[in-house]
């Protein structure tokens, strides 16, 4: 009885849907002619700037009180400098890592990542490897091309968004 | 309750610094870490020339030597006599990583990797002793 119920609505529900709706095109089926984020690999950026930049991130943090860690990352994103303030928590130093490496490895924002998981609805991208889907993450760019990525984590994400605002635009040449 | 020290970021700059300076010196290009008494990152630097590889090696011994109280060259000398040690959790037996003791409380460690194990561990006291 029960099993001839649902069977009853199932097929109710699949008549309707089919009824009210043609099949939707599917967005992700676009083909663009160009490649998305096509910016070259640079040379890896040197320990000075991205002490520089970590330095600009970190007066930027304690001129609002607050606590964060900040990470660089080189154009193979790997850890090239890395300062945890005083009381940043501890949970935060592989987050800001991450983020940095992500931002390096896929060269765009980790803020994009974010906004496709919440505003597109675009899961999937929690499935690609080593994707962070959380702002705070931004690429280094010389001369169009990218040496590194600063990562910052600690805050919410806005916070460490404004942090590492402030750690790129001190050493971004674009 | 019994209160401990701890290093601020301005105590691991300065200890970063006097490592680097002490590598520079020496014409070594190293990778440079300072961990907390958890093993936590607190700071780090990776000179110019320095491979990734170094950037991972000075971390671990770095954590190895903050979470064991020990310097890495101590578990180097005692896997060598005691080969079963390899198999302790978490523990990179290779000289280079000095644990941060001060008044009998060890507050973190330095992990140094780039150059010989010796030389690392050179660099990394250079740092420590900058703390005063």
């Amino acid at each position: 009885m029960k099993r001839l119920l649902f069977a009853a609505v199932t097929a109710t529900l699949a008549a309707g849907a089919a009824a009210q709706q043609p099949a939707q095109p599917n967005p992700r089926d676009a083909v663009p002619d160009k490649m998305p984020f096509d910016l070259p690999y640079g040379s890896p950026i040197s320990l000075d700037r991205a002490q520089a930049a970590i330095n600009a991130a970190v007066a930027e943090s304690k001129k609002r009180g607050w606590k964060l860690n900040v990470a660089m990352v080189d154009s193979g994103a790997n850890l090239v400098a890395f300062a945890r303030m005083d009381g940043a928590q501890i949970g935060s130093v592989a987050i800001a890592e991450h983020k940095a490496r992500a931002a390096a490895k896929y060269r765009r924002e980790t803020k994009i990542f974010e906004n496709g998981v919440q505003e597109g609805n675009l899961h999937y991208l929690l499935t690609l490897d080593d994707v962070i889907a959380s702002r705070g993450g931004i690429p280094i760019v010389d001369n169009g091309q990218l040496i590194g990525a600063i990562g910052c984590s600690g805050g919410t994400g806005s916070q460490d968004e404004v942090v590492c605002k402030a750690g790129a635009d001190a050493v971004m040449k674009r | 309750m019994k209160q401990r020290p701890m290093l601020t970021l301005d105590d691991c700059k300065k200890m970063s610094s006097a490592a680097e300076a002490e590598a520079r010196r020496n014409n070594w290009n190293v990778c440079i870490a300072i961990l907390d008494d958890g093993g936590h990152l607190l700071h780090l630097a990776r000179m110019d020339g320095a491979t990734p590889a170094n950037a991972r090696i000075a971390l671990e011994k770095g954590r190895t030597a903050a979470e064991t109280r020990r310097s890495t060259a101590n578990w180097q000398e005692r896997v060598a006599k005691r080969i079963e040690l390899l198999r302790m959790p978490e523990v990179t037996p290779v000289q280079g990583g000095v644990p941060i003791v001060i008044d009998g409380t060890c507050v973190g460690a330095v992990g140094v990797s780039g150059v010989q194990s010796h030389e690392d561990e050179q660099i990394a006291a250079a740092g420590i002793k900058a703390l005063g």
